[in-house]
């Protein structure tokens, strides 16, 4: 029996083949697309849960409440975790793991490493990166250690044994000293928010290069985990944080009006729910957003197969009636053609592996990370891409097996049959499903390129172009370069700088004088600038001056701000801020200028308060204004002043608008992510429509003979077939509108600054649904009508 | 075999309700060779669907080999129709997708035979249809004729005690149609019933007693006194 039901189902699907293509690749794009966004959810799902103790494992973060301010913050105060371990029994260990830039030379190469990490001993021990060589207790104990990954070894060493064999390095705190290699790990898993190259030891800084690091309370830099016994309850613990703090820095608290609580983070929730950020973090929203687009594409999928099953049920009625004559029961029918529905399903399974196999090189690149180096890899994920498949082609089978299997023998035999009034009515509702779930997509994908384009070209409110941006370390041999930079051929403007837009910035706790003569507290965004910085920019002023030589001040008392700072101190002119007092990082003096907001970060942000102070000590960065001629030749003319300045440091520039735009790399991945799945969906849908516009012509085939033969013109024809699809392309566009219209309004809130949504944008995602479905619906109509109508009617 | 009696049904529409059958009364005893007749819409095919076990009456009883049918759902119905009927039509109705051989073997499969048993009757049986050199052929293959001795051969490979045959020449030629009712004669002589609906003056010759319908009621009966004559 179950062979003879094969037999049929390979025999029918050969015989139907094109009918079996749409169906076979609808469900296989489908599940491919399904496949690749349950690979990725899974990936973003499954960050740092490698980790044997991670159940055990917390962040601390730490809250800092002034009077005017709540700030969150990613990391507690240095000194926090290795007081915590001495206090508290119930901590095993405390990891701080602070992000750093080194410059790495050896006899080989010199790099500038961004990827670099400064850990406590124990750091191996509490997390499970692997190591290849070395010992987990002891490599990160000695000051000046380091441990490399596998990929970080064969740069600087080849193929040698890297272990014991030394590397310069040197930064703003390290001043170019010896670290010897004593571990090697394996490259980090991509799926661990913490995420090195190489780790050299806190004891460099501890007992190194700033011995007083573990009883510092001021600095709010390392990231910082514990360990836990694992009957341990994070709540419980955290209530007892408050007394910990009022014993350590109770009166620093009240004197500085800035009062720290501290905070655990389950470390598997770090990268997917924390707000804090500090490392790189995912978003739980995109999550969402995929998963349901996952599900939308296989509802999809499912209901063409639904739809072009029933369609054809037609041409199985004869074998119907025929079994049943026979003597088949209804469910013996309903088992075979659900068994039908399940081998499609399968069969689209394998060929959704050739499609996974072929598209997740690009999936990878589109979404920015290898999720899976091959479908094969976990054999888990085939057996839920089966899995899927066989549930689809049960549940998708079941309605057409309900159907087919309900046919009564008399009618169907005597050709008096046709398709009742309630599958017409349940195909419609189908399709208008689809195709709103379709449009939808369009829609969403219009307003996220607009909002890209409109983020990509909004006026920043300083110069971005031609600005080249060269990491140096502070040394004499920094302002040597810029001032032999000043005077090179296509160098049009030179400054030294902490941070530039985009980039990472300090924010200084600062006393400022507001409104009402207080000094009032405020974590300040800050820039430290030279003279040049703000009309290099071109940043304009609109009160008070800018940083000049020719005040004698300006350089140790002086404080230019943005017009937010003037907001937050509660002054209603940027003229009333000038000579007001402020106190930052050690420094004393009055505010003498005010610029006008510029967008210092991404648009997703909105402009905060900003300092900008003179500090020859901090800035760390040299940006180079060139002109736009022969800027290879300028290029290169620069790296040469380079190697003769800085013969020891590597070369290391990039681009300031570039790097600007980088900021929204992540919204462009979700951008193109989502605009493939709109296609797809569009795609599967209207694969779908082509199988359901043949069936339904076919039916209709007599019908179109006696209109012609009556006088109907090819025109009047495709209209006639057109129209009922495309009408149904309407009222998805109805329900697709405001749906889109609700869902993309949330997400444009996501950013401070935010195109409106337009009438057009639903506009051209309607028509295009429009003409798209007209194209589909054109194809089968006027092959239908040009045929000559004695032909239809005698084949009737 | 059968016992019909009062048999009524009515179809009906949106507006209209139709009488296809209107107090039939109608004994077929084993081993006869009955043939209704009568014009379109007369109720033929109706009454051969009821008798064929396809249909259920509105009214009235139905017995067949003693047992009451008549009131019987859909899948008992299949339980009974299973290996005691067998079906002839006019369009054949033949499966596609299968092969001769496959299309015969059919039955045999809803009824649990086992394989060996199943390949030896199925073979049995084309050879004696004469078609058994197209076993591997497809419906869309063969001839006419060749398609209605495959259907022949599909309704008798499970020695039912009835075969019903509606317009079995219908869509032959006329050579083919004799050989068909040949056929179907012979079968009727080795002991099967067989109640026949056709619109041929021809094909009434062959049967026993013809039956004629008129409006869904019978209105004549008469016994052919030359059984099986060759035309």
């Amino acid at each position: 029996m179950f062979k003879n039901y094969v037999k049929i189902a390979f025999r029918n699907l050969w015989r139907h083949r094109g009918f079996s293509l749409i169906n076979i690749c609808g469900l296989a794009i489908g599940l491919t697309c399904g496949f690749l966004i349950l690979l990725y959810v899974g990936f973003e799902l499954s960050y740092d849960r490698f980790h044997s103790k991670s159940n055990s494992i917390y962040r601390v973060v730490a809250d800092i409440k002034t009077p005017t301010d709540l700030m969150e913050m990613s990391r507690p105060s240095c000194a926090v975790p290795p007081h915590l371990l001495k206090e508290f029994p119930e901590i095993i260990s405390a990891v701080r793991v602070m992000n750093i830039t080194l410059d790495v030379r050896n006899d080989r190469v010199k790099l500038k490493e961004k990827n670099a990490i400064a850990a406590d001993s124990s750091f191996f021990n509490m997390f499970d990166f692997k190591l290849v060589q070395g010992d987990r207790s002891s490599i990160l104990k000695e000051p000046f250690s380091i441990v490399v990954s596998q990929t970080t070894a064969k740069k600087y060493f080849g193929n040698e044994n890297p272990i014991g064999k030394t590397l310069k390095i040197k930064n703003e705190d390290i001043d170019d000293r010896s670290f010897t290699v004593t571990g090697l790990m394996q490259d980090m898993p991509k799926n661990s928010h913490i995420h090195a190259d190489m780790i050299i030891s806190m004891t460099t800084y501890t007992q190194g290069v700033l011995t007083d690091l573990d009883d510092y309370w001021g600095t709010y830099d390392p990231s910082a985990y514990i360990l836990v016994h694992s009957n341990t309850d994070p709540k419980y613990l955290e209530s007892k944080f408050p007394e910990f703090l009022e014993k350590n820095i109770g009166e620093s608290m009240r004197e500085d009006k800035a009062y720290v609580s501290l905070f655990l983070e389950p470390l598997k929730e770090v990268y997917l729910h924390s707000p804090r950020g500090g490392t790189i973090s995912g978003d739980m929203n995109s999550i969402y957003v995929f998963s349901i687009i996952a599900i939308f594409i296989l509802l999809i999928a499912c209901i063409n197969f639904i739809n072009l099953t029933t369609a054809r049920s037609v041409e199985r009625a004869k074998e119907v009636g025929v079994r049943k004559v026979i003597g088949a029961q209804k469910q013996q029918l309903a088992l075979q053609f659900i068994g039908e529905s399940i081998i499609i399903a399968l069969l689209a399974s394998i060929v959704s592996i050739v499609f996974i196999v072929l598209l997740l090189p690009t999936f990878n690149a589109i979404s920015g990370k290898i999720i899976s180096s091959s479908i094969f890899v976990n054999p888990a994920h085939l057996g839920i891409l089966f899995f899927t498949a066989f549930a689809i082609g049960t549940l998708a089978g079941t309605y057409p097996a309900f159907v087919l299997s309900s046919f009564k023998p008399v009618h169907v035999l005597k050709g008096s049959f046709s398709t009742g009034k309630r599958g017409v009515v349940l195909r419609k509702g189908l399709v208008i499903t689809q195709f709103t779930i379709a449009i939808a997509l369009i829609i969403g994908t219009i307003i996220i390129y607009n909002q890209m384009h409109f983020m990509r070209n909004q006026e920043l409110g300083f110069n971005k172009d031609q600005i080249l941006v060269l990491e140096t370390n502070i040394s004499p041999a920094q302002k040597e370069l810029k001032y032999n930079l000043d005077n090179l051929k296509g160098v049009l403007s030179t400054s030294l700088v902490s941070s530039v837009p985009g980039a990472y910035n300090n924010t200084a706790y600062s006393l400022m004088k507001n409104k009402d003569g207080e000094e009032q507290v405020a974590n300040l965004d800050a820039f430290f600038i030279d003279y040049n910085f703000i009309s290099q920019f071109g940043l304009d002023i609109v009160a008070g001056r800018s940083f000049s030589r020719d005040f004698a001040t300006d350089s140790t008392e002086a404080m230019v701000v943005n017009e937010k700072t003037v907001e937050l101190l509660g002054y209603s002119s940027p003229q009333e801020i000038l000579g007001a007092h402020f106190s930052q990082w050690g420094k004393n003096g009055e505010v003498i200028g005010v610029v006008k907001d510029f967008h210092f970060r991404s648009l997703q942000q909105n402009i905060r308060p900003l300092t900008m102070t003179i500090a020859p000590d901090r800035t760390d960065l040299l940006a180079v204004t060139i002109s736009a001629k022969n800027i290879e030749e300028t290029l290169s003319a620069i790296q040469q002043k380079w190697e003769v300045v800085l013969p020891d440091d590597p070369f290391n520039f990039y681009f300031l608008d570039e790097a600007f735009d980088l900021q929204y790399r992540t919204q462009e991945r979700f951008g193109n992510l989502f605009l493939c799945f709109a296609v797809l969906a569009i795609l599967i849908s209207c694969l779908g429509l082509l199988g359901l516009v043949a069936y339904s012509t076919l039916q209709r085939k007599r019908e179109i003979g006696i209109r012609k033969v009556l006088g109907a013109s090819v025109t009047k024809v495709v209209t006639l077939l057109s129209k009922e699809f495309i009408t149904l392309v309407g009222i998805a566009f109805i329900i697709a509108a405001p749906l889109a219209w609700f869902i993309m309004k949330y997400w444009l809130e996501d950013f401070a600054y935010r195109i409106e949504i337009q009438w057009w944008m639903f506009a051209i995602a309607g028509i295009s649904a429009v003409l798209i479905a007209l194209v589909t619906v054109s194809f089968h109509a006027i092959k239908a009508s040009v045929v000559n109508p004695v032909k239809s009617l005698r084949t009737e | 075999m059968i016992q019909i009696e009062k048999l009524k049904k009515s179809f009906r529409t949106e507006e209209v309700e139709t009488l296809a059958l209107n107090n039939v009364n109608l004994k077929v005893e084993t081993g006869e060779f009955v043939a209704i007749m009568g014009p379109s819409g007369c109720g033929k095919s109706t009454l051969l669907n009821i008798i064929g076990m396809l249909d259920n009456p509105n009214e009235g009883y139905y017995h067949f080999d003693g047992q009451e049918v008549g009131g019987l759902k859909e899948n008992q119905r299949t339980k009974i129709r299973k290996g005691n009927l067998g079906f002839v039509f006019q369009s054949f109705n033949l499966i596609d997708e299968l092969t001769v051989f496959e299309n015969v073997e059919l039955p045999l499969i809803y009824l649990n035979v086992k394989k060996s048993e199943r390949e030896q009757k199925v073979r049995q049986v084309l050879e004696r249809m004469k078609i058994a050199h197209r076993e591997k052929h497809f419906p869309q293959q063969l001839s006419g004729g060749q398609q209605q001795r495959v259907a022949i051969a599909r309704a008798v490979v499970t020695n039912p005690k009835l075969i019903l045959a509606d317009e079995p020449t219908g869509n032959l030629d006329s050579k083919n149609g004799i050989e068909v009712m040949n056929l179907l004669t012979e079968l009727n002589q080795e002991g099967t019933t067989i109640v026949m609906v056709t619109h041929s003056d021809r094909d009434s010759h062959y049967a026993h007693r013809v039956i004629n319908l008129f409006d869904g009621q019978i209105v004549t009966e008469s016994q052919n006194r030359a059984i099986g004559v060759q035309l």
